[in-house]
């Protein structure tokens, strides 16, 4: 048990040191630095915040710019961390060709680093929230939800690891499926029950943290217990699930590098 | 009693690898001629592949204490064989067994993050070998003065030269393993990669420091000269096969002959 504490601390702490010099690097070189987290979700919620008014100016969703950009922002995270955690095997080859080093430590800092650039996101949405004056209290409980959010993203940070060790193109396969996932997410339109897109929706994973988020940050209102029991299923499946297929195959990982 | 003792202590075996054998598989890529084969070929043509054993059948063990080379020409499997043994490969076949914490150096590729400083680089790889930030602290200081770059600490390191990588690289990773003092090391063309004479003298100084603390050593070397001076025990390595053991002279006697023959056999 204490073997396998020291493990686990030994690769959240590499974890942390590795997301600390990705976040870095990200940063290095470029003249608005840290902005550029702030800034890709706010011109996508200024655009769609445009089309809106100009197009369809009969609003019927209740505080609409929260809840565009709370869904911006969540769906950002998770975009940005299973892009960028189909690579974070590969791109680290030379350390896993060149010692025995814990694999899972590139895909927990991935995860970390993305989620470290979210808190900032939340900061800006929690500006927002006071501007709409809707009660902050909704950001604690957003970071419970958060808290299954990532454990969600680890595991499917694992499993997409994998893959994109064994499938060049998944990269690119993702690229894709990202663009649809945002369009039959409702991350700029409201679905209800009976809708297609609704039943479509109750098999996408996101969907659950996306909706039980926005009822309780910003209307404070309780979320329907089967849909915060599959919100919880769906983390620790993905969690175990992810880690599974990444600890049968990651030593595998150097012969394919 | 206490010789025998120790001559015991000496015999206690550190590495025991078993009938091991590693197999990979070898794509090749297909000339495309124009836009249209380079349409239809991914589905119509697949690449080939050829699978190909880098070590077959290979056993041997190593005492505690011993410094153990490995010769032969590149791509005879010397650096597949260290890798299973660090584990960072998986053998396909057969097993090894290692007594204590093993370490791997390479001279090589070892992954420093050019738009960082040389500064961040130190803390960086120092975590990555398993170091504290307070460890690393600690390391500082004598990882600068034996870089011999202290000028450019806060450089980042797109801007060094070959040779000033090689040295970060082996300093960075020398002085994590002096913190950590590994029973068992495994270098792979440490001393050969980039530095100038001075810092390859230097270099090889500090490995001397750790076989006379009695670390195990497997020293895969083209420099015969190093292999003759510091091994106990050399093992000839040919297309994944050990072909000769013995000691360093006879092997490396053997292993000049042995080119030789190889050369004139491929003119002829």
């Amino acid at each position: 048990m204490k073997k396998h504490w020291g493990k686990i601390k030994r690769i959240l702490e590499l974890a942390i040191s590795l997301a600390r010099a990705n976040f870095k690097l990200r940063n290095e070189g470029s003249y608005l630095g840290i902005l550029w987290y702030l800034l890709n979700p706010l011109l996508l919620f200024l655009v769609i915040i445009f089309i809106r008014v100009a197009v369809f100016s009969h609003s019927k969703i209740e505080l609409y710019p929260l809840y565009l950009l709370l869904g911006i922002i969540m769906n950002n995270l998770l975009v940005s961390t299973l892009a960028s955690s189909i690579k974070s095997i590969t791109e680290n080859s030379s350390f896993l060709t060149s010692m025995k080093i814990e694999h899972e430590s590139f895909v927990l800092s991935n995860v970390f680093q993305f989620v470290f650039s979210h808190l900032f996101e939340v900061g800006v949405f929690a500006l927002f929230m006071v501007f709409y004056k809707v009660s902050l209290m909704g950001i604690i409980y957003y970071l419970i939800i958060l808290l299954f959010f990532v454990l969600f993203l680890i595991g499917a940070s694992f499993l997409f690891a994998t893959i994109g060790t064994y499938v060049n193109d998944f990269f690119n396969i993702w690229t894709f499926a990202r663009q649809i996932l945002f369009f039959l997410t409702p991350i700029f339109y409201a679905i209800k029950p009976g809708d297609f897109i609704y039943s479509l929706n109750l098999f996408n994973p996101f969907f659950y943290f996306l909706h039980i988020s926005r009822q309780v940050v910003l209307y404070q209102r309780l979320p329907e217990g089967w849909m915060l029991l599959i919100m919880v299923g769906v983390s620790l499946f993905f969690l175990f699930f992810g880690f599974f297929v990444f600890e049968k195959f990651k030593n595998k990982f150097a012969d394919l590098l | 009693m206490r010789g025998v003792q120790e001559k015991e202590k000496l015999k206690k075996i550190r590495i025991e690898v078993c009938g091991i054998g590693k197999r990979f598989v070898r794509r090749f890529k297909k000339e495309r001629k124009n836009f249209l084969e380079y349409l239809i070929n991914p589905i119509l043509n697949r690449e080939k592949s050829m699978e190909f054993d880098a070590v077959k059948d290979v056993s041997f063990s190593v005492s505690e204490g011993e410094v153990l080379g490995l010769i032969g020409r590149n791509g005879s499997g010397k650096s597949t064989l260290l890798k299973l043994i660090a584990g960072i490969y998986t053998p396909t076949t057969g097993y090894i067994k290692t007594d204590g914490s093993v370490v791997y150096i390479t001279g090589f590729g070892w992954g420093l993050k050019t738009k960082l400083t040389m500064k961040e680089n130190i803390y960086l790889i120092g975590t990555i070998m398993g170091l504290n930030r307070e460890e690393i602290d600690k390391k500082l200081e004598e990882i600068i003065d034996f870089s011999g770059l202290r000028a450019y600490l806060y450089t980042p390191v797109f801007q060094f030269s070959s040779g000033m990588i090689s040295r970060l690289n082996f300093s960075i990773g020398i002085h994590c393993l002096e913190h950590k003092k590994p029973d068992i090391l495994l270098f792979d063309e440490a001393f050969s990669a980039g530095g100038d004479i001075d810092f390859q003298e230097k270099s090889i100084k500090k490995m001397e420091e750790f076989i006379k603390e009695g670390a195990t050593v497997v020293l895969v070397s083209h420099r015969l000269d190093l292999i003759e001076k510091y091994c106990n025990r050399v093992m000839l390595i040919e297309n994944g096969k050990i072909i000769k053991t013995g000691s360093p002279s006879k092997i490396i006697e053997y292993y000049k002959n042995f080119t030789k023959k190889r050369d004139r056999n491929l003119k002829d």
